[in-house]
């Protein structure tokens, strides 16, 4: 960073000047923020100090993220304050935050993805030459900061190009070229694969080192456990307690977040029977015309949950949609029982007794301006249970949507509450609920806890393996690691298109299932752990 | 916010609507039983030097001959060029009970067929065209666009020096063809050399394109220039910036646009035939006769610009022109 | 048809290909900014009727073609910033307010003509200017160097639109606004000001556009005078794939099309005129199939932005 010039910034009301004086101690207060209908923060209070790793741990909907985007200037607290170095500030936009010495970086990266890397970071700040991009200066200074923190990234290349986990540390860079001395790390672990995740520790830690803030949000209980020094847990919207990460335990800050303690998932051996998906050389092109999914085999059998481990990315979404039917296959075939279903019509598909859970449910899988017990008829209201000629039966459908939000202990206020204005884990739990209703004799899981609170995905993997042992064969499809090794009882990595290996639960650890995501061979995978061992 | 959003989208969409309508039509002091009440829908504007403008002075000839205002009241439409609104025009016209409605251009006649029969004690005129569909209460008009092209085209293929003559129409139907076509006769009728280039814009509006035909007419070497629609003050402008080439006009009196360069223009005088169609209808006759302006019954004249010396010669064989149209010893194929 | 190649033929082509462009390139330069900025304006043809008007009543009344140009200016940064307004600060759909837009444009320079001019005039537009020893080129000279200032403003704008979007960080305040508004956000760039400001400059150069029909091509005003050209820059500039470069073929092709097809029919090469008159058009959607230019459009075309909601 030594060296930096500085002329006047032309746009100066637009750019940031870099920050005169290092955090050292920044306070957030008893910070309340209201949106319309939900207190999204309830008089929460959290400070850090300069070489700290502050934990923010949380349910998703507990507050986290409003309460870090306040700190950087993307809302204004409704009360409360904020005291950098002891001093209150008010930040009305994140320029001003960014002024301060605060950096962020997004869940979902602030990245421009046709641009390269050196236009991402120069974006906002002044140039050397005035109103002259200076691409080779922002360059250099890349080049230095990923020399000093261990941040390996070509500034030439588009962002599109660059893997999540280079991505991530393009926006570490970013932040670290604007002077910040606190950044806020908003789940930073979510999309990458367990290399990556330690590259990104190895990173933090040399940042702490530097004399660096960090505040890392994060649900994931290892993580915050391995890396930081003190930990705050808020749950709806409220602060629960703050602990010294050394002084607390797993059990505990579960306790916390959730309210109660959960029941260990009770796993019994799988007794597998015939085989129910047959997936034989499957070819899906992507988005962009290119070949995504490049000659897949897999067999799933009944009562077997098989999992596909793979970061995100490397063809598991088109897949799933290849076996949806959403998208077509250009080669391969796709068994279903015995009954070939590779280019059927939905129909044909439920016919044969498949049932979907998809990734993205609010597109997919529901419709959010419908209320609760439209959703629940959106394929099934032909059903001549349901329905005479073209007209509906209505207390019929209720009756039944009734009995689905119950048995599946559903939170809504009635049957004609908008889905949207269901949290996340409860649409998932209507969706299972209504997939599951129709007596399905395979289900493709795509993400079924993504976004979900932890006790709704209790609940869900129950169900997944309550349905197991009922003789249902179960394609799950998850980025998170912990799930596919808790429910799978063989893992399939995907990568690059490929299925390049499948281990049984037994031989399953993180580590090599690691190797095998980042798209090592299973004999490395063995080798590595056998080192380790 | 969407909510806003969308209001104020609406919002801004009404202020345009009410510019546009407030720009289109311009109403006159409301009617008492006595007044004879007439609106007329138009495709582009009343002062287009061309077709629109033809109409609309024919109009303000007629009340100012039955009385002025007291006698007739006349409201318009103008810019009409798109059909819905047009239809929504004359329909609302009809509606209010004016005694004549017509619809200037051929681009409404379906629109008149449609309407006409809800309102048989209105009288519709709708033109140029000669079918009244078989209702009693449509009148149709046209005019013989080729016979005042014909003469044009004699006067033109005695004055070019080049040789070159070009056309600049805008779209190949109605009154423009047959204009052209008679232009074209003419000029050959004194002038079998001469070399007469057409060109088509594809459009009724289309200055920028009507001008670049123009000029490229001209560096193909044409002297004179003639052409119709509203669009051919565009050609207008670039014969007058070519500085030695020489206009003849259509539809309307066009000499105050180019007082040097106009030699002469043919201009359609609807206002006997409009007479016509009043008087029929203050007497209940409210249409099924079809019109036609023609040289002969003085709806089309020959108006020269003194400006422009045409030679003795020329205008000899104009006046000999068109007395051998009106006896029928000149025939025009179209 | 051999007569089509003979030089004279050529140089009128050419020549007439640059009189039709210019406007279009003006409009559609001014449109590329403000879609890089993710503003759709599809008022274009309404700030050029408007400025048009604008620039004519002056130079009518006053003389003055400078003056004239100013003011047609000025009314395109008028309009750009109620564009702005409805559309950035009030986050209105676009499409309407473009819309909108260009219908107030339509009927406000006819209400202004009817009311303060009344009836067809022309004026002295802006005179050709020969520029010394390059217009004397064999060829060329004539038709690159003897033009009004207009044109050469018009293509002088190609390269500094280029420079100011790629080599700027003007240019990648812009880019990024209308990729990826978040992302300009939380790098402390004031999304609806660079918005505002790409819309206005677009609108500027809209009015130019509007200027180049009514004082430097046809020197005259008439209703609804740009027939359409604005709708056909906002097409360009898909056609352009959001480049001036591009945008600036796209603009001399679709105007050497319409000159060709002009002198296909004075030369009376035996082609009916209404094919001919779509020969732009259909050479336009050619080009446009052949080309890739999906997956270029700004991202956030057309969207809003609002702080916090992605």
């Amino acid at each position: 960073m030594a060296g930096r010039q500085h002329l006047p910034a032309v746009w100066s009301h637009m750019t940031p000047d870099l920050p005169a004086t290092r955090i050292q101690h920044m306070e957030m207060r008893d910070i309340v923020k209201t949106f319309p209908g939900v207190r999204a923060n309830d008089g929460v209070s959290i400070d850090v100090h300069s070489g700290e790793v502050h934990a923010l741990l949380g349910e998703n909907g507990a507050g986290k993220s409003t309460l870090m985007r306040q700190l950087y200037g993307m809302y204004q607290p409704d009360s409360g304050e904020i005291r950098i170095n002891d001093e209150p500030v008010q930040f009305r936009r994140p320029l001003d935050a960014i002024r301060a010495g605060i950096g962020m970086i997004h869940q979902h990266f602030m990245l421009v993805p046709t641009m390269t890397v050196a236009e991402n970071v120069a974006l906002g700040q002044p140039s050397t030459r005035g109103l002259r991009l200076d691409l080779d200066v922002v360059s250099e200074r890349i080049a230095t900061l990923s020399e000093e923190y261990g941040l390996r990234v070509d500034p030439e290349a588009a962002i599109w190009q660059l893997s999540v986990g280079e991505q991530q540390r393009v926006e570490i860079i970013k932040a670290l070229d604007l002077g910040a001395s606190l950044i806020i790390l908003d789940e930073p672990t979510a999309v990458l694969t367990p290399q990556e995740v330690d590259d990104l520790f190895v990173t933090l830690r040399r940042m702490v080192a530097e004399g660096h803030s960090l505040l890392f949000i994060s649900h994931k209980l290892h993580e915050v456990l391995d890396v930081t020094d003190r930990v705050t847990v808020l749950r709806d919207g409220a602060s629960v307690g703050s602990r010294a990460t050394k002084e607390t335990t797993r059990d505990e800050l579960v306790q916390m977040m959730v309210g109660r303690e959960l029941g260990d998932l009770e796993i019994r051996e799988a007794s597998t029977g015939e085989a129910a998906i047959e997936i034989s050389g499957l070819r899906v092109l992507g988005d962009r015309g290119e070949e995504i999914v490049r000659g897949v085999d897999l067999t799933v059998h009944h009562g077997e949950i098989l999992g596909i481990a793979g970061v995100s990315g490397n063809g598991q979404r088109e897949l799933a949609e290849a076996l949806s039917g959403v998208r077509e296959a250009t080669a391969g075939r796709v068994k279903i029982d015995g009954t070939e279903i590779t280019s059927a019509p939905l129909n044909e598909r439920v016919a044969a007794g498949l049932s979907f859970v998809p990734e993205e449910r609010m597109r997919d899988g529901a419709i959010g301006e419908f209320t609760v017990q439209e959703n629940v008829f959106l394929h099934d209201h032909d059903e001549p249970e349901f329905c005479r000629g073209i007209f509906l039966k209505f207390p019929q459908m209720a009756e039944h949507a009734e009995s689905l939000v119950s048995q599946f202990a559903v939170k809504t206020p009635g049957l004609d509450t908008p889905l949207k204005n269901l949290s996340g884990g409860n649409i998932q739990k209507l969706i299972l609920a209504r997939e599951l209703s129709r007596e399905p004799r395979v289900l493709i899981a795509s993400q079924p806890t993504r976004g979900v609170d932890i006790g709704a995905s209790e609940y869900i993997h129950q169900v997944l393996l309550e349905q197991r042992d009922a003789g249902m064969a179960i394609l799950l499809i998850s980025e998170d690691l912990e799930e596919i090794q808790t429910l799978s009882d063989r893992i399939a990595v995907i990568y690059n298109g490929r299925i390049v290996g499948t281990v049984e639960r037994s031989e399953a650890d993180a580590q090599s299932i690691g190797v095998l995501m980042a798209g090592g061979s299973l004999q490395q995978a063995h080798q590595e752990t056998a080192e380790r061992d | 916010m969407k909510r806003r959003a969308f209001l104020v989208s609406l919002v801004m969409l009404m202020v345009m609507v009410t510019t546009l309508a407030v720009a289109g039509a311009t109403s006159e002091a409301e009617a008492d039983s006595e007044v004879f009440r007439i609106a007329v829908v138009m495709p582009s504007a009343t002062t287009d030097t061309a077709f629109s403008q033809s109409m609309w002075s024919a109009l303000v000839t007629v009340q100012e001959a039955m009385g002025g205002e007291e006698a007739v009241e006349l409201v318009y439409s103008e810019n009409m060029f798109i059909v819905p609104d047009a239809a929504a025009a004359l329909r609302d016209y009809a509606s209010q009970g004016y005694d004549l409605v017509i619809g200037h251009g051929s681009q409404y006649g379906t629109i008149i067929e449609d309407l006409a029969p809800d309102f048989p004690e209105t009288a519709f005129a709708w033109g140029t065209d000669v079918n009244t569909f078989g209702l009693d209460n449509v009148y149709a008009y046209t005019a013989a666009a080729e016979q005042g092209g014909y003469v044009n085209g004699v006067i033109a293929g005695l004055m070019t020096q080049s040789g070159t003559i070009g056309v600049t129409g805008p779209v190949e139907v109605g009154d423009a063809r047959t204009y052209v076509t008679g232009f074209y006769q003419g000029v050959r009728s004194v002038n079998s050399e001469a070399n007469v280039a057409e060109t088509w814009t594809g459009s009724f509006s289309d200055v920028a394109l009507m001008t670049a035909a123009a000029q490229t007419h001209i560096l193909n070497g044409a002297d004179i220039l003639t052409g119709s629609s509203q669009s051919v003050v565009g050609s207008i402008g670039a014969a007058l910036e070519a500085g030695d080439v020489l206009w003849f006009g259509t539809q309307a009196e066009q000499t105050t646009l180019a007082p040097d360069i106009v030699v002469a223009s043919q201009v359609y005088d609807w206002s006997m035939m409009l007479m016509e169609i009043v008087e029929n209808a203050q007497s209940g006759v409210y249409g099924g006769e079809s019109y036609i302006l023609t040289l002969e019954n003085e709806g089309l004249k020959i108006a020269y610009n003194e400006g422009v010396d045409v030679p003795a010669e020329a205008v000899e064989a104009a006046e000999a022109a068109i007395a051998g149209i009106i006896d029928g010893s000149i025939e025009i194929d179209l | 048809m051999s007569e089509l190649l003979s030089a004279n033929v050529l140089t009128g082509m050419l020549n007439t290909m640059l009189t039709l462009a210019t406007p279009l390139l003006f409009a559609a330069l001014g449109e590329t900014f403000s879609q890089r900025s993710g503003v759709v304006n599809l008022g274009v043809d309404g700030i050029m009727l408007l400025s048009a008007f604008g620039a004519f009543y002056v130079v009518l009344t006053n003389g003055s073609l400078f003056l004239g140009l100013v003011v047609a200016m000025l009314i395109g940064i008028a309009m750009g910033a109620a564009m702005s307004f409805v559309s950035v600060t009030m986050k209105a759909e676009q499409g309407v307010s473009g819309i909108g837009l260009q219908m107030f444009g339509l009927g406000m320079s006819s209400l202004l003509f009817k009311v303060m001019v009344g009836t067809v005039k022309t004026v002295q537009g802006f005179p050709r200017v020969r520029i010394p020893l390059l217009a004397e080129i064999p060829f060329l000279g004539p038709i690159l160097f003897n033009n009004n200032v207009l044109v050469y403003i018009a293509f002088a704008l190609v390269p500094i639109c280029w420079y100011v979007l790629e080599r700027t960080t003007i240019g990648l305040a812009i880019k990024a606004v209308g990729q990826n508004p978040a992302a300009a956000d939380s790098r402390g760039i004031n999304v609806d000001l660079v918005r505002y400001g790409s819309v206005c400059f677009g609108a500027m150069l809209a009015g130019m556009a509007g200027a180049a029909i009514s004082i430097s091509t046809v020197n005259l005003f008439q209703d609804n005078l740009t027939a359409g050209q604005g709708f056909i820059a906002v097409a360009l500039v898909y056609f352009g794939g959001w480049t001036p470069v591009g945008v600036m073929f796209g603009a001399l092709l679709f105007s050497v099309a319409n000159s060709l097809q002009l002198w296909l029919q004075v030369l009376g090469v035996n082609v009916p005129a209404g094919l001919a008159n779509m020969l732009p058009y259909i050479l336009t959607i050619v080009v446009l199939t052949i080309s890739v230019s999906r997956g270029k459009a700004p991202a956030a075309l057309n969207r809003p932005f609002l702080r916090g909601e992605n």
